[in-house]
């Protein structure tokens, strides 16, 4: 086993590593941005390693600059987390060739998938349904129009090197089609560095399913389940559970899509942790969407309704060990729900509400799992993703599951920044949602029916918040000397700590 | 005289309640043997999934504490985070009601209306359409 592991990341993730590698018995090896100098993740580490500025180009997607981090603290291995470098073939590559081992997939797993259109042709290989659609990424609307007039509108033009919703439109009429089909070329260009789109038929109404592989390298392949991911917002997850409500009450479900999705990491010669996307209908009716070639932001939930610690299972593979247990020793049991909690006001738009958290109360209890990037006194930095945390909760039921989310949800208070925790309030409490009734636009479509993120508050609330203020003001003035404005809190506590 | 306490902007009976700061800036209030837990963050005081704003005025000091969305004096709305103003949706002296949209604001590809955080007079425009601005940059001012 290794003695010594990088971790390419930063924010929660980097913290959810951590803490396996300690319970392995193997040192862990933080790298940090000047803006993340006192960020969570390098006061967890066992050691850590500055690497360079604020902006993620020169820093946490600068491949030489983690390499020479690596050699300088002599680690075995490279564990790549989510985004930045994770899906990088060319990083998985430098890995190898510097001598550490890539904490993932072969680089030319991540190639193969990194191309949509390869994808799709090694899926369908594989023998997995995919949607109608063009078999080559195209540079101009001509043959893509032919197809999309064949299959019917809506369609959906997708990036060859898509990812993150870049390059992706959705196209109702043929009359927009050639001006979209430019435009996600354009902006596919400008993101990738490779203009071709190819067009797919529009699945409406589909919940976004996937399925957890894991394959060793000697040829093994499992599943560990699926996650049901379809709430989300601009096609962006944010609520994911497991076990899925639509594949729990259509018999065979599971059996066919793992099977689907280990057929289709074989063709690309996978191994360690993937997973494989799909849009289902509610007939039960599936299509490959596309391979995640790392671990997933939600991985948790598949660990809860496992048992698993899926990033010591990566870590094992990494290392050479084969797949300790056979498909039938997986038993998924309960159900889990994570919440994705962003520093975002839903009453604003879900404007970004970076800056500095001034309190922090994390929920706890049975069943409760919180996996942060946050303390109180940490200024959240504008150059990254938004996201603070994961709250992720386990019950026997889904049902269940929903109520200990809300009751969760109700504990955690974040001060001095706004985050999205109301939205899960408010959809956690809807009936469609708890009816597991949800497709890829339930969210938006909710959202632009209104949901009010304001509770109506009563009097007697309102006075006990007279009461709070005036207390505060009091005690403000009685530590300060002086009537004073009620910002000046900290700088109470500040004097308070000198005068001692 | 005793303090006039504002929250939301109108003017509110403190509870008679046993209030006691459990830690800094949160506070642990028992009314009628029921319990409730209070945090003050800012100028915000947030209640079982209610937020507020609060604001008191203490005549013996003449002086006032004002957060976010204090009724008297000027209020200034300015940008969370760097952006470029597209749109102004008020006029100078044009009176503003609490929670109006004053300046729409661009950031990170999203539009943000920064709101007038109480009602008052526009008592000053600090920007133009088109304008970069910097976080804490000025936009407007409420007298």
């Amino acid at each position: 086993m290794f003695r010594k592991v990088l971790i390419a990341n930063r924010g929660e993730i980097a913290l959810r590593i951590i803490r396996t590698l300690r319970e392995m018995g193997i040192a862990s090896v933080a790298v940090y941005s000047d803006a993340d100098r006192a960020a969570l993740h390098v006061r967890k580490a066992d050691e850590a390693a500055h690497i360079g500025p604020a902006p993620s180009r020169e820093s946490y997607l600068n491949i030489d600059r983690i390499l020479e981090a690596a050699k300088k603290h002599g680690v075995d291995a490279i564990h790549p987390g989510y985004g930045f470098l994770s899906e990088n073939a060319r990083f998985a590559h430098a890995c190898v060739d510097a001598g550490f081992t890539f904490i993932g997939p072969p680089a030319s797993a991540i190639a193969a998938m990194g191309s949509k259109t390869e994808a799709r042709r090694l899926a369908k290989s594989g023998g997995a349904p995919i949607a109608p659609g063009t078999e080559e990424g195209l540079e101009s609307p001509g043959e893509a129009l032919r197809f999309a007039r064949d299959a019917g509108f809506p369609v959906m033009l997708k990036a060859v090197a898509g990812g993150g919703g870049k390059g992706m439109r959705r196209v109702d009429r043929e009359a927009d089609f050639v001006s979209s089909f430019e435009s996600a070329s354009s902006e596919a260009l400008r993101a990738f560095g490779d203009g071709r789109v190819y067009v797919e038929k529009l699945i409406e109404n589909a919940h976004h399913v996937e399925i957890q592989v894991f394959g060793d390298q000697h040829g093994n392949m499992i599943h560990l389940g699926e996650r049901e991911c379809s709430i989300q917002r601009r096609h962006q997850k944010v609520i994911e559970e497991s076990p899925s409500p639509l594949v729990v009450k259509t018999p065979g479900m599971r059996e066919r899509m793992g099977e689907a999705a280990i057929r289709a990491a074989r063709e690309a010669g996978y191994f360690n942790a993937g997973t494989v996307e799909f849009l289902a209908e509610n007939s039960g009716q599936f299509y490959f969407l596309e391979m995640n070639t790392r671990l997933q932001v939600e991985h948790p939930v598949t660990e809860l309704v496992t048992g698993l610690d899926v990033v010591r299972l990566q870590m094992e593979i990494a290392a050479g060990t084969k797949l300790p247990f056979t498909q039938e020793e997986i038993a998924l049991r309960g159900a889990a729900i994570e919440c994705r909690i962003y520093a975002e006001d839903p009453g604003n738009n879900f404007f970004p509400s970076p800056g500095k958290i001034t309190q922090l109360s994390e929920p706890a209890g049975p069943g409760v799992r919180v996996d942060s990037g946050i303390y109180a006194g940490w200024t959240v930095p504008l150059d990254y993703d938004p996201m603070l945390s994961k709250l992720i909760v386990w019950s026997d039921a889904r049902d269940r599951a929903i109520d200990r989310m809300l009751r969760a949800l109700g504990e955690y208070h974040v001060g001095g920044i706004r985050t999205n925790i109301s939205l899960f309030e408010a959809v956690l409490n809807d009936a469609g949602f708890r009816a597991g009734e949800i497709h890829t636009n339930y969210l938006d479509e909710m959202l632009r029916r209104g949901i009010s993120f304001e509770k109506p508050a009563d009097e007697e609330v309102k006075r006990i918040a007279a009461l709070v203020a005036l207390r505060q003001q009091t005690e403000t003035a009685a530590t300060a000397g002086v009537a004073s404005s009620n910002g000046s809190k900290w700088i109470a506590i500040g004097r308070d700590a000198l005068l001692q | 005289m005793r303090s006039v306490i504002r929250v939301d902007g109108e003017i509110v009976e403190p509870a008679n309640a046993d209030v006691v700061e459990t830690e800094p800036g949160v506070y642990s209030v028992l009314l009628d043997g029921r319990s409730f837990e209070a945090r003050v963050a800012g100028a915000e005081i947030a209640i079982g999934g209610h937020r507020f704003s609060f604001e008191i005025e203490d005549p013996r000091a003449w002086k006032r504490s004002v957060g976010a969305a204090g009724a008297h004096g000027r209020a200034v709305i300015s940008a969370p985070m760097p952006g470029k103003v597209v749109r102004i949706l008020v006029e100078a002296d044009e009176q503003v009601e609490a929670g109006q949209g004053m300046v729409v604001v661009e950031a990170m590809k999203m539009q943000n209306e920064m709101k007038a955080p109480r009602a008052g007079r526009v008592a000053s425009i600090a920007v133009h359409e088109g304008d970069s601005v910097v976080a804490g940059a000025v936009l407007a001012s409420i007298e």
